[in-house]
């Protein structure tokens, strides 16, 4: 299931991927998450903000996240995504094929 | 990791409890980001409000987030389609009329169809309750040149058959009718089949108890031997275990029962309650001439019906090789069993279930129309869905789904329908009906099945177009109209072509249901050559043992005769061998003119043969037309005097010279026989048959097999019925009397399936008609409406109320006859597969056209009507202000 990878399924699981790599830090919640993924990215990826939940919710119930809900620093509640071991699996399954995938692409840039 | 839709699947599951809390949880994850974007807007150096805005821009479309988080957590396609259910509901438990109508029209639509259907399905499809039923088949010999197609079968032919055919395995033949049986008590006639041995081998059938008949109880001598059906044997012997190998008393002698059939067991055609060995030898004289049995038998395995007719041909060829003056121009037929049981049933059924397929049509019209004219109201609801983003698709299933709850709430009224009308139609199926397999039929599973396709049919017929069609709105055109009466000027047409095809169909229906009606008036005011009126009968079947020599049958029915005459109320009293109209089988043999030489059977002239009693056709009311009738001056010992009928003078002597001429006659009679009289033609088999040559013989000359008395009363027929038992009983008190009936009955008999397909058909049409008159008020009643500011237009400038009425009323009318001229060329293309069912009426009769075409367009005109009356009410004020 994890390595399920279609056609037209790249954004998506770039998302995915990025959400992932967010949490690697530590558990956050959306809001951190989507600001994370602007400042990483040097605003690169423009991710509309509101389609960062659909998939945190899809990972969620997919197993790769865990959440629960706390209190922000400003005294809110808040949702908290954590990852689960599933989903610390899965980051690295998906960062070393983005690591192979890139390196095959510069190569044929390169070779071009 | 855990399967992941596991995981997923619990997730959902969990989550389907607390639907609200999981609204709330997306509500309030989306506010809390909002809130610190809009907190590090304002940081930022973004103003007040507008802060909040730049949050909300960068978020993106809250509803459609939420929305597709949502779907994620739970069920959702079944959900809507849970949603589209619950919406159908309220939307048909608001329009209540529209609600009932519709499954009324459905439920009667279905009701009628499967109730015809179980009938098929019993009579025709289901396969006949024996093991491998696919290999029985009937036998039958085959004269076509002289037109007998299913002849029954000589017994030496069938000992022949039986020999040397290569294809059949077991192969039986059966005879006789009934038999007298006593039990201590009175003795009584019950119906009584004799077969050879390998009869109950052919069907495949085991004993309950004790055996079948083995070759043994074919030996003649051996044969005093019965099998009891399970029903006689609970009713007659109270299921008593001990009854095998215990003699009863049949035909005045003790026979053994050897065995008891299992519950239930029925032959299609061949009723009985005792089974005897039909016991004979190429010796036994009944056996060489005569033919009178029923031939079944089992195809062996791999063999093909082609390859058993061929077989059957073969052998007959040999039997006319071997016996040419008895067997010339005779062969041999093969049927499968099924198929020849339901020969005579099968084009009524067609034509019934087509009839009903018709009237299923015009409902599921109807309904369509009414989905259509609903959904022109609510053409603005659909539209704005749409412009809110509803995708086609969904909009078409929310139709179907409620024309599929229509059909289902049809579906289930069509089946109690089917169940009672079942029970109506059985009870409507005489006694006398020639409907075989009549007791099994029954709503069994296949029935259900059926019914079920009806309903999903139904529903694509009813429901898919106009869904479809409704769901393909103009958004901005519907939008744009301040009311509710929607433009779609499309559906008008579709609306008008159903209507149209309703009328045609119900005018296919009246056609047919007229034609039905035309011949049964014809058939049943036929001259039957006798006067039925006051006219009673009853049979005896005379001990043969009591009573064992012709001589002392001929006194003892003499006897008889005459306490008969005596009693009150009996003006005059005869015997014959044959009732008219009562039974298909009537003797017929073969004659010769002149008496040169013995009459060669196979290629003489054929004639039905009746044996009467002096004074028969004065006591049936059929004149003499010459000569004289039979008299005590006839007797053993004077030559043989014959009378014959118009058809026979008409046939033979087109001269009209009969009167005394000579004739040989293949009948254990005196030869030759003179012709002393001629009579006028009576009905003899079947009421809608010609009458064909006959030659009476008179039963002071001829052996009289059994004996049917008639009599002609003065008063009240049952009470002379009554009083001429006594009197029979009298004579002798264990002599049974059968078949105890009225002349009117037996004749009223005759005609029950004719009458039996009138009456459905005349049900159906009425039906039929009736719904496309409900049809046709609906669009015109529709169309009125949608007009009603035009109508008040036409009538502030002038218009006369009149006028207003006859334009409403040519819409209708025009439809009408358009539909006319569709459905009359429908019924010249259909009505010829009616043709068998008809009776001196010619398919296409022009008086039936022309009344059903009168009656359809009246009726149509009957349903605008109303509309049309409303039209000339119309308030102009009103109607203006309407808008």
């Amino acid at each position: 299931m994890p390595n399920k990878k279609e056609p037209g399924d790249l954004l998506q699981g770039t998302l995915d991927l990025l959400i992932l790599k967010s949490l690697a830090r530590g558990p956050m919640h959306g809001y951190s998450v989507a600001e994370w993924i602007h400042e990483s990215s040097q605003d690169v990826l423009r991710v509309e903000e509101g389609a960062l939940y659909p998939a945190l919710h899809r990972l969620e119930l997919r197993g790769l996240l865990s959440a629960e809900w706390g209190t922000s620093e400003n005294n809110r509640r808040a949702k908290y995504y954590a990852l689960t071991a599933a989903g610390k699996k899965q980051l690295a399954e998906e960062t070393e094929y983005w690591r192979r995938m890139s390196g095959a692409v510069a190569r044929v840039l390169q070779t071009a | 990791m855990p399967a992941g839709w596991l995981h997923n699947l619990r997730l959902r599951i969990k989550a389907l409890g607390k639907r609200r809390q999981l609204d709330r949880d997306l509500d309030d994850e989306v506010a809390f980001h909002l809130a610190m974007r809009a907190e590090k807007n304002r940081a930022g150096g973004v103003e007040g409000a507008e802060a909040g805005y730049a949050a909300q821009r960068q978020f993106g479309n809250t509803t459609s987030m939420k929305e597709r988080s949502r779907e994620m957590w739970t069920f959702v396609s079944l959900e809507s389609l849970w949603q589209d259910v619950r919406y159908g509901a309220r939307l048909l438990a608001k329009n209540p009329g529209f609600t009932v109508i519709a499954i009324l029209t459905l439920a009667l639509g279905i009701g009628a169809s499967t109730a015809i259907f179980s009938v098929v399905n019993s009579v025709l499809l289901r396969p006949l309750p024996f093991p491998e039923p696919d290999q029985l088949v009937r036998v039958w010999e085959a004269n076509p040149k002289r037109g007998y197609v299913r002849n029954v079968v000589n017994p030496l032919n069938f000992l022949d058959w039986h020999e040397q055919n290569r294809s059949f395995g077991p192969m039986a033949a059966v005879a006789g009718g009934s038999a007298n049986f006593n039990h201590g008590k009175a003795p009584i006639t019950v119906p009584a089949l004799a077969v050879t041995p390998e009869f109950f081998s052919v069907l495949g059938v085991a004993p309950l108890l004790g055996r079948t008949f083995t070759d043994d109880d074919g030996i003649p001598g051996h044969d005093e031997r019965v099998i009891l059906t399970y029903e006689f044997w609970q009713e007659q012997f109270g299921s008593d275990p001990a009854i095998v190998n215990r003699p009863i008393q049949v035909n005045d002698a003790p026979k053994l029962v050897v065995g008891v059939l299992p519950k239930g067991f029925a032959v299609p055609n061949m009723k009985a309650s005792l089974w005897l060995p039909f016991a004979y030898t190429r010796d036994s004289d009944f056996a060489k001439s005569g033919r009178y049995l029923r031939v079944v038998a089992r195809l062996k395995s791999g063999v093909t019906m082609t390859q058993a007719q061929q077989d059957m041909e073969r052998v007959a060829a040999y039997t006319a090789q071997v016996r040419p003056d008895y067997n010339s121009g005779w062969g041999a037929i093969v049927n499968p069993m099924l198929k020849d049981v339901t020969s005579d049933v099968r084009r009524p059924l067609f034509v019934l279930f087509s009839a009903v397929g018709f009237v299923l049509l015009i409902a599921c019209a109807n309904v369509a129309n009414l989905m259509l004219m609903r959904g022109v109201r609510r053409s603005r609801e659909i539209a704005v869905r749409t412009a809110l983003g509803a995708a086609r698709a969904r909009v078409v299933r929310q139709l179907f789904v409620e024309s599929l709850m229509l059909a289902s709430a049809g579906t289930i009224g069509g089946i109690a329908i089917a169940n009672w009308g079942l029970r109506a139609l059985l009870a409507l199926i005489p006694e006398a009906s020639h409907l075989p397999r009549m007791e099994s039929i029954r709503v069994d599973s296949a029935v259900f099945l059926f019914a079920l396709a009806l309903a999903f049919c139904t529903t694509v017929l009813f429901g898919l177009l106009p869904a479809l069609r409704l769901s393909r709105v103009n958004l901005h055109d519907t939008l744009k109209q301040a009311t509710t009466r929607g433009g779609l000027g499309g559906n008008r047409t579709l609306r008008q072509s159903l209507v149209v095809a309703e009328i045609a169909l119900a005018l296919l229906l009246s056609v047919g249901a007229g034609l039905l009606l035309r011949s049964f008036q014809r058939l049943t005011a036929v001259d039957l050559g006798f006067h039925s009126d006051h006219l009673v009968s009853m049979g005896v079947s005379i001990s043969r043992v009591k009573y064992n020599d012709p001589p002392k049958q001929a006194r003892y029915l003499e006897r008889l005769l005459d306490e008969i005459r005596q009693t009150p109320g009996v003006r005059r009293a005869s015997t014959t061998d044959y009732l008219p109209l009562a039974s298909e089988l009537i003797s017929g043999s073969c004659f010769a003119f002149g008496t040169a030489e013995p009459v060669n059977s196979a290629t003489a002239p054929g004639s039905q043969f009746l044996i009467i009693s002096p004074g028969y056709f004065d006591t049936m009311g059929t004149p003499l037309l010459s000569g004289r009738d039979f008299n005590e001056r006839d007797t053993l010992k004077s030559p043989s005097a014959a009378i014959v009928n118009q058809a026979f003078v008409s046939k033979y002597f087109p001269n009209g010279d009969a009167l005394g001429k000579q004739l040989g006659v293949c009948w254990s009679v005196q030869n030759p026989v003179q012709i002393v009289g001629v009579v006028a033609d009576s009905r003899q088999t079947k009421l809608k048959d010609a009458p064909a040559p006959a030659i009476y013989l008179a039963n002071t000359q001829a052996p009289l097999a059994g004996a049917t008395f008639v009599a002609r009363a003065a008063g009240d027929p049952q009470q002379v019925l009554r009083s001429i038992e006594i009197a029979i009983h009298r004579v002798d008190p264990d002599q049974p009397i059968t078949e105890v009936r009225t002349m009117d009955s037996v004749f009223s008999d005759s005609a029950s399936d004719a009458r039996f397909q009138v009456v459905l058909l005349v049900i159906f049409a009425g039906l039929a008609v009736a719904l496309a008159m409900i049809g046709v008020y609906g669009v015109v009643s529709y169309s009125v409406g949608q007009r009603t500011q035009e109508i008040g237009v036409r009538m502030a400038m002038g218009a006369a109320a009149t006028s207003i009425a006859r334009m409403v009323l040519r819409e209708a009318l025009l439809l009408a006859v358009l539909a006319v001229v569709i459905g009359l060329a429908g019924a010249f293309a259909l009505t010829r597969l009616m043709e068998a069912l008809l009776y001196e009426t010619t398919p296409t009769d022009p008086i039936t056209l022309t009344a059903a075409a009168v009656a359809v367009l009246l009726v149509a005109t009957l349903a605008a009507l109303i509309p049309a009356r409303r039209a000339m009410q119309v308030d102009p004020m009103v109607a203006l202000r309407y808008e």
